[in-house]
C-alpha cells in the first residue's frame, strides 16, 4: 500500500481513540493522547516530534483514572487539557493540568483542575474555543449542551448555561466555530444543529443523517465539514443548509473523523473504520461554488479530490489531529493504540 | 549656263548620252541645285564632268597622266562631238519655248474681246426676276381670306362633333356595358373626362350626370367581375386595370381581396387540421404511412392548389402586392410547421413525420411556382430545420421516457408481481427498451436521411449532426436520470415534472441495482452497437460539427456509464448496509448493556439482519450474473485451521483477561495479527452476485464490530453478543459463500465485545450450541 513507510510510529500500550494537537506548545510539535482500556490503568501520553522530525519522543506519561473517550488540549496553555472518561458504567469529564516538575517525579500525577460534573448521561466531548484564549468551555452529553466558565487560577469550573437538545435528539459530538465565539455546531443522529451561546438557542440545522463528526474550516468562514456513516464527507456552507457544497466519497466503511487543515485551504483529512486515513483536496471557498457545480455536471473531467490514502493501519482509525505548528504534519491514532505521524509535504506541491 | 556649256563641251561620255542629256535639261528647270554636289565621290571619275564642282585642271592633269596620246586624241574627238550635240539641243529648246509664248498671247487677246457686253445682259435678268415676285405676292393676298374662312368652318365642325360625342356618351356607355365592352367604355369616359371637368357644371350637366351613372354601373360590374372566381384571371386582371383607370380606390379592393385570400387560407388550415387529426388517429402501425399517401392526394392538395391559383391570380391582378402575398404564404408555411411541431410533441412515427413534411414540401413547391419571390423553399428550409431538430430532440425525450417507464413499472406495482422476479423483468424490459429503442430511433432517422424529399436532402448533414448530438445528450440525460432515479442526486434542481410522480416516494432499493446493471449493459453492449450504427450511417455531418463539439463520442459516454454503474452499485450497497446499520444502531443504543440479563436466546435483530440479507440475495440473484470463479474459496483444511486459530486466540485472550494478565494482551493480539495475514476486508466490488453479497455482509459485520466497540458490556451482554454472532455465523454459512474475511470479521466482533466487557466470561460451548440449535429449529419451523 502506498505511503506505508513514510509515517513515524509510536505505540501506546492499550487501545486508544483520541489524540489532540498541543496547540499552545509553540516550540515543539507535540500531541497528547490517552488510552481506552476498560480493565487496565489508563495513561495519557504527551508525545513530541523530535526536532529532526524523524522520531516520536514520549515527553510525559501520566496515569489517568479511567478509560479516555475524548481528549482535548487547551489552545492557550500547553499544560492543560480536558478528558471525557468512563468507568464502564458512568461517565465523567475533567480538566487536567500536567504537573510542572513532571520530569523529575517518578510517578507524576495529573492535577485535576476542575470536574465538569453536571452531566448525567453519556458525555461525548469537551470543546475549547479553537482560536485563542477564552475562558469558556463547552461539554456535550447525550442530551445537553453545557457552557462552563473555567477559572484556571481558582481551579474551578462553573456551569454558566445549559440547554437541552430536545426530545429524540441524542447528541453525539460538536464543533466550536473558530470564527465566531458564540457559535457551536452539535451533531446528532439526524442533523447538525447550530447554537448561539449567548441565548443558548438553536439558530439553524442541517438535516442529514448519521453524522459522526463535524469540523469547521479554520480559514474560511461558514464552512463546515461533516463525516457520515455511509455517504462519506460533506462540505457545507452553514448559510445554505439545504444541500452541501461538495461531497467526497469518504471511506469504504464509516468515515469516523474529519478535520480541516489549519493553514492550507481545502485540505481535509478523514479517518475511517476501514483502517485508512484519506487526504482530500476540496476547495471550499464560496466563490468556487460555480466550479464545483460544473464539476458535478461532468464527473469525468473532475480531478480526483483524493490526494492520498494512508492505509498502513491495522485497525480502525478514530483519532486524527493536524499539527497547528507545522500544518503539513498530522497525527493519526488507530484503535490498536498506534500513533502515526505523517507529513503531507509531498502532496502540497501538487497544489 | 555658259560655264556649263563649256564644261559640257569639254567632254561627254559616249555610253548613256541620252540619259545625261535629259538630266541636264531637266536641271535647268529645277531650281534646286542641291543635287549638284552629289558627285564629289566621283571626283576622279570621268563621268563627273557634269557636276558643278568639276575641276577642269585637275581633270586635265589626270587625263594626261592616265592616258596615252592615242587615248587623248580619242577623248578629244568624243568631247567635240558631245559639245556639238549639246549646242543643237539647246537651240531646239529655245525655239520651242518661243512658240508657246506666242500662242498664249494670242489667247489672252481673244478673251478680252469676248467679255465686253456681258454686264448688260445680267441687269436685264434681274429686272425680270423682280416682276415675277411681285405677281406672286398679289395672288397670295387675294386668296388669304377664303382660306381663313375654310379653316374656321373646319374647326367648328370638329367641335360640333365632340359635343355630339358627349351627348351620345351615356347611351354609348350603356351600349358598351350591355355588350360588356368595358374597356371601350372606360376609354370613352376617360376621353370625355377633361370636358366634364371644364364644363360639367354648366353646359353638360345632364350629360355628365347620365354618364356618371353609367360609369357607376360600369364600376359595379367591374367589381363584380373582379371578385367573381368564375371569371378568367385575365378578365379579372383587366377589370382591375380598368378600375384603376377609373380612379377607383383599388387599395381597398386589394385589401378586400387579400382578406378573401386569407379566409381561404384559414379554410385550408382547417382542412389540414382535419388531416392531422386523421394522422393522429392512424397512429396504429398498419395504417401508418398509408394514411399520408392517400390523404394529401385528395382534399388537401386540391385546396392548396386552389390557394396557389388564387395567389397567382392575385399577383396578376395586383402586381405590386408581393410583400403581402409573401407574408401570407410564409404564414401558411409557418402554420404548417407549427402543426407538425404540435404533432411532434405528441410523439409520431417517423413515417408520419415524413409524410407531414412531404405534404408541406409539395405545398411549398406549389406555391413557389406562383410566388418565387417569397423564397419559400429557403424559408421553409429554415422552419423545417427547426422542426426536424425538435423532432429529433423529442424522439430522444420519448426514448428517455420509455426507459424510465420501463424501470418505474417495478416501482409502481412491486407487490403484484412479487411472486415473479420484478427486478429481473424490469432489467430485461429496460435493456430491451434501451437497445431496441435506440435502434428504432436510428432506423427512423435513417428514413429521414434516405428520403429524397428536397427539404430533407438539404438538411441531411444537419440531421446527421443532430442525431449524433442527440445521442450524446441522450446518454448524458440518461445518466442524469439514473442518478435521479436512484436518489443519488437531488431531483429538485433538475428535470421538469417527471420527478414529482413516482419518485416522490422512497426509491425502491432494487431499482438502484437494476440501474447499475443496466448501466453496465449500456456501456458494454448498447453503446458499441449504437456507435457502430452511427458511424455506418450518420458519419456525414460536419456542417456545424466542430464548433459545438457535440459529436457522438462513444468513449466518453462509455466512461460516464462505467463510472455511473460503479456509483450506482456502491449506492446500492450503501443503501442496503444503511438499513442494517439502522437496525444495528437501534439494537445497540436501546438496552443498557452493562445491566444485561443472561442470554436466553438469539436476539431477534439477527433475524432481521438475515431477513435483509435474504432480500439482498433475491435482488442480486435476479439482476447480477453469478461469479465465474468463487474467490476466497478456502479449502477445508485451511479454513478450519484458520478458524480454530482465531478461536484459540479468542480463548486465550479471554482466559488471560480473566487472570488479569492483560497487560500483554494487546501485544499478543498484535503479534497474532502479524502472523495471521492481514485480511483485506474491503476488496473491489465486482458485478457478481457473490461479490455484492459478501461486500454487504462484510460492511454490516464491520458496522457491528464498530457498534460493539462503542459500548461497555457486562458478562451477560458479552455472552449475548457471543451467542448472536455464533448463530449468525451458522446462518451465513448456510446461505452464502463465507469467505475468510467474513469469518475474520465475526471473530473480530467477539474480540471487540470481549475487550469492551467488564467481565468477559464466554458462554460454554455446549450451551452456545444448544441455544443456536434451538434458534435454528425455531426459524426452520417458522419458515415452514
Amino acid at each position: 500500500m502506498q505511503g506505508g513507510s513514510s509515517g513515524i510510529g509510536y505505540g501506546l500500550k492499550y487501545q486508544a481513540r483520541c489524540i489532540s494537537d498541543v496547540k499552545a506548545d509553540t516550540d515543539h510539535t507535540s500531541f497528547i493522547t490517552g488510552t481506552l482500556s476498560l480493565r487496565e490503568e489508563n495513561e495519557v501520553h504527551l508525545i513530541r516530534l523530535s526536532s529532526g522530525g524523524t522520531e516520536l519522543i514520549c515527553e510525559g506519561l501520566f496515569s489517568h483514572p479511567n478509560e479516555i473517550w475524548d481528549l482535548a488540549s487547551c489552545p492557550f496553555d500547553q499544560r492543560i487539557f480536558s478528558t471525557v472518561f468512563s468507568t464502564g458504567e458512568s461517565y465523567g469529564a475533567a480538566i487536567w493540568q500536567i504537573p510542572e516538575l513532571y520530569g523529575q517525579l517518578n510517578s507524576p500525577q495529573l492535577e485535576r483542575i476542575a470536574s465538569l460534573d453536571a452531566h448525567v448521561g453519556k458525555i461525548n466531548c469537551v470543546l475549547w474555543w479553537p482560536s485563542g484564549r477564552h475562558d469558556k468551555l463547552i461539554s456535550i452529553d447525550d442530551e445537553n449542551l453545557f457552557l462552563w466558565a473555567l477559572d484556571c487560577s481558582k481551579k474551578a469550573a462553573q456551569v454558566q448555561s445549559k440547554q437541552s437538545s430536545g426530545m429524540l435528539h441524542y447528541l453525539s459530538g460538536g464543533a466550536w466555530d473558530p470564527h465566531d465565539i458564540n457559535a457551536v455546531a452539535t451533531t446528532c443522529e439526524s442533523s447538525v444543529q447550530f447554537w448561539d451561546l449567548r441565548t443558548m438557542k438553536k439558530t439553524n440545522a442541517i438535516e442529514h443523517a448519521h453524522i459522526h463528526n463535524a469540523n469547521y474550516d479554520m480559514k474560511t468562514n461558514h464552512i463546515l465539514v461533516t463525516a457520515e456513516d455511509e455517504s462519506g464527507i460533506h462540505i457545507w456552507d452553514t448559510r445554505k443548509p439545504k444541500s452541501p457544497i461538495q461531497e467526497l466519497p469518504g471511506h469504504t466503511h464509516w468515515t469516523w473523523a474529519v478535520t480541516c487543515n489549519p493553514e492550507y485551504d481545502g485540505l481535509i483529512l478523514s479517518a475511517g473504520t476501514d483502517s485508512t486515513v484519506n487526504l482530500w483536496m476540496a476547495p471550499t471557498s464560496v466563490e468556487d461554488e460555480a466550479i464545483t457545480e460544473s464539476i458535478a455536471e461532468s464527473p469525468a473531467q473532475q480531478a480526483d479530490p483524493l490526494l492520498n490514502s494512508y492505509s498502513d493501519y491495522e485497525d480502525s482509525v478514530y483519532g486524527l489531529a493536524w499539527s497547528s505548528r507545522e500544518p503539513w504534519i498530522f497525527a493519526s491514532l488507530s484503535y490498536d493504540g498506534r500513533v502515526v505521524v505523517e507529513s503531507i509535504k509531498p502532496f502540497l506541491s501538487r497544489k | 549656263m555658259v560655264e556649263r556649256e563649256n564644261t559640257r563641251t569639254d567632254d561627254v561620255p559616249l555610253d548613256d548620252k541620252a540619259k545625261r542629256m535629259r538630266d541636264l535639261l531637266s536641271s535647268f528647270y529645277n531650281p534646286d541645285h542641291s543635287s549638284a554636289p552629289k558627285a564629289p565621290s566621283n571626283y576622279e571619275n570621268l563621268d563627273a564632268i557634269d557636276s558643278t564642282s568639276f575641276d577642269p585642271d585637275h581633270y586635265m592633269n589626270l587625263l594626261v597622266q592616265q592616258s596615252n596620246l592615242e587615248g587623248l586624241l580619242r577623248r578629244h574627238v568624243e568631247m567635240a562631238a558631245e559639245i556639238k550635240n549639246l549646242d543643237t539641243d539647246l537651240q531646239m529648246l529655245v525655239y520651242e519655248n518661243y512658240n508657246k509664248f506666242i500662242s498664249a498671247t494670242d489667247a489672252i487677246k481673244w478673251m478680252k474681246s469676248n467679255i465686253v457686253g456681258m454686264e448688260a445682259n445680267m441687269e436685264q435678268l434681274l429686272d425680270k426676276i423682280m416682276s415675277v415676285q411681285s405677281r406672286s405676292d398679289g395672288v397670295n393676298t387675294s386668296l388669304f381670306e377664303k382660306r381663313e374662312h375654310i379653316e374656321k368652318l373646319h374647326r367648328t365642325r370638329n367641335l360640333l362633333r365632340k359635343v355630339q360625342f358627349i351627348y351620345d356618351l351615356p347611351a354609348r356607355l350603356a351600349k358598351c356595358i350591355k355588350s360588356e365592352a368595358y374597356a371601350d367604355a372606360v376609354k370613352f369616359y376617360i376621353g370625355a373626362m377633361p370636358i366634364f371637368k371644364a364644363y360639367g357644371d354648366s353646359s353638360f350637366q345632364d350629360c355628365k350626370r347620365a354618364s356618371e351613372e353609367a360609369v357607376i354601373i360600369l364600376v359595379k360590374n367591374l367589381q363584380g367581375k373582379l371578385f367573381s372566381d368564375s371569371e378568367s384571371i385575365q378578365a379579372r386582371a383587366e377589370a382591375a386595370v380598368l378600375l384603376k383607370q377609373l380612379d377607383f380606390p383599388v387599395d381597398s379592393l386589394q385589401a378586400r381581396l387579400l382578406e378573401k385570400l386569407e379566409q381561404s387560407l384559414g379554410d385550408l388550415q382547417l382542412k389540414t387540421v382535419g388531416i392531422e387529426n386523421i394522422l393522429r388517429e392512424s397512429n396504429d402501425p398498419s395504417k401508418q404511412g398509408k394514411a399520408f399517401e392517400s390523404i394529401p392526394n385528395t382534399g388537401h392538395e386540391v385546396s392548396v392548389h386552389g390557394f396557389a391559383e388564387a395567389i397567382r391570380a392575385y399577383r396578376v391582378i395586383f402586381p405590386d402586392s408581393e410583400s403581402q402575398l409573401i407574408k401570407l404564404a410564409q404564414n401558411l408555411v409557418i402554420k404548417h410547421f407549427e402543426m407538425i411541431e404540435q404533432c411532434v410533441k405528441r410523439r409520431i412515427s417517423s413515417a408520419n413525420f415524413l409524410g407531414a413534411l412531404r405534404t408541406i414540401w409539395t405545398d411549398v413547391l406549389l406555391m413557389d411556382e406562383v410566388l418565387s419571390e417569397a423564397a419559400l423553399p429557403d424559408f421553409s428550409l429554415e422552419a423545417g430545420q427547426v422542426t426536424v431538430k425538435k423532432y429529433v430532440a423529442s424522439t430522444f425525450t420519448y426514448l428517455l421516457q420509455d426507459i424510465s417507464d420501463a424501470l418505474l413499472k417495478v416501482n409502481v406495482s412491486p407487490k403484484e408481481a412479487a411472486e415473479e422476479h420484478p427486478l429481473q423483468v424490469a432489467l430485461e424490459a429496460s435493456k430491451k427498451t434501451v437497445l431496441q429503442g435506440s435502434m428504432d430511433l436510428l432506423l427512423d432517422f435513417r428514413q429521414l436521411l434516405d428520403d429524397d424529399l428536397g427539404l430533407l436532402v438539404k438538411l441531411r448533414e444537419f440531421i446527421a449532426d443532430w442525431v449524433q448530438e442527440g445521442f450524446q445528450d441522450f446518454f448524458r440525460a440518461l445518466d442524469d436520470r439514473f442518478l435521479i432515479l436512484s436518489g443519488r442526486k437531488n431531483s429538485t434542481s433538475q428535470d421538469q415534472g417527471f420527478s414529482d410522480g413516482a419518485l416522490g416516494e422512497k426509491v425502491l432499493v432494487g431499482i438502484v441495482l437494476v440501474l447499475a446493471q443496466l448501466s453496465v449493459f449500456i456501456e458494454q453492449t448498447a453503446i458499441p452497437r449504437i456507435s457502430e450504427e452511427i458511424t455506418a450511417s450518420f458519419s456525414g455531418g460536419g456542417a456545424q460539427g466542430d464548433e459545438n463539439g457535440h459529436a457522438f463520442v462513444s468513449g466518453e459516454i462509455c466512461q460516464i456509464f462505467r463510472s455511473v454503474s460503479e456509483t450506482l452499485l456502491h449506492h446500492y450497497i450503501n443503501m442496503r448496509t444503511q438499513r442494517v446499520s439502522t437496525l444495528l444502531r437501534k439494537r445497540f443504543t436501546t438496552p443498557n448493556w452493562v445491566k444485561h440479563k443472561e442470554p436466553r436466546e438469539v436476539h431477534m435483530f439477527v433475524d432481521l439482519f438475515v431477513q435483509e440479507l435474504r432480500a439482498v440475495q433475491s435482488e442480486v440473484k435476479q439482476i447480477l450474473p453469478e461469479g465465474l470463479m468463487r474467490k476466497h474459496h478456502r479449502s477445508d483444511s485451511n479454513g478450519s485451521g484458520n478458524s480454530s486459530r482465531s478461536n484459540a486466540l479468542l480463548d486465550d485472550k479471554m482466559s488471560r483477561s480473566n487472570t488479569q494478565k492483560a497487560r500483554s494482551q494487546l501485544l499478543e493480539t498484535h503479534l497474532a495479527k502479524l502472523f495471521k495475514q492481514k485480511v483485506e476486508i474491503f476488496t473491489k466490488v465486482e458485478y457478481t452476485q457473490e461479490s455484492v453479497e459478501t461486500t454487504i455482509v462484510k460492511l454490516c459485520l464491520k458496522s457491528l464490530q464498530e457498534f460493539v466497540r462503542l459500548k461497555t458490556f457486562n458478562r451477560s451482554g458479552f455472552q449475548q453478543i457471543q451467542l448472536d454472532v455464533q448463530f449468525l455465523r451458522t446462518i451465513l454459512k448456510e446461505n452464502i459463500e463465507v469467505e475468510e474475511a467474513i469469518d475474520f470479521l465475526l471473530d473480530e466482533v467477539i474480540v471487540a465485545a470481549s475487550e469492551r466487557c467488564l467481565d468477559p466470561v464466554p458462554l460454554e460451548n455446549p450451551i452456545l450450541e444448544k441455544l443456536v440449535q434451538v434458534k435454528l429449529a425455531k426459524s426452520k419451523e417458522r419458515s415452514k
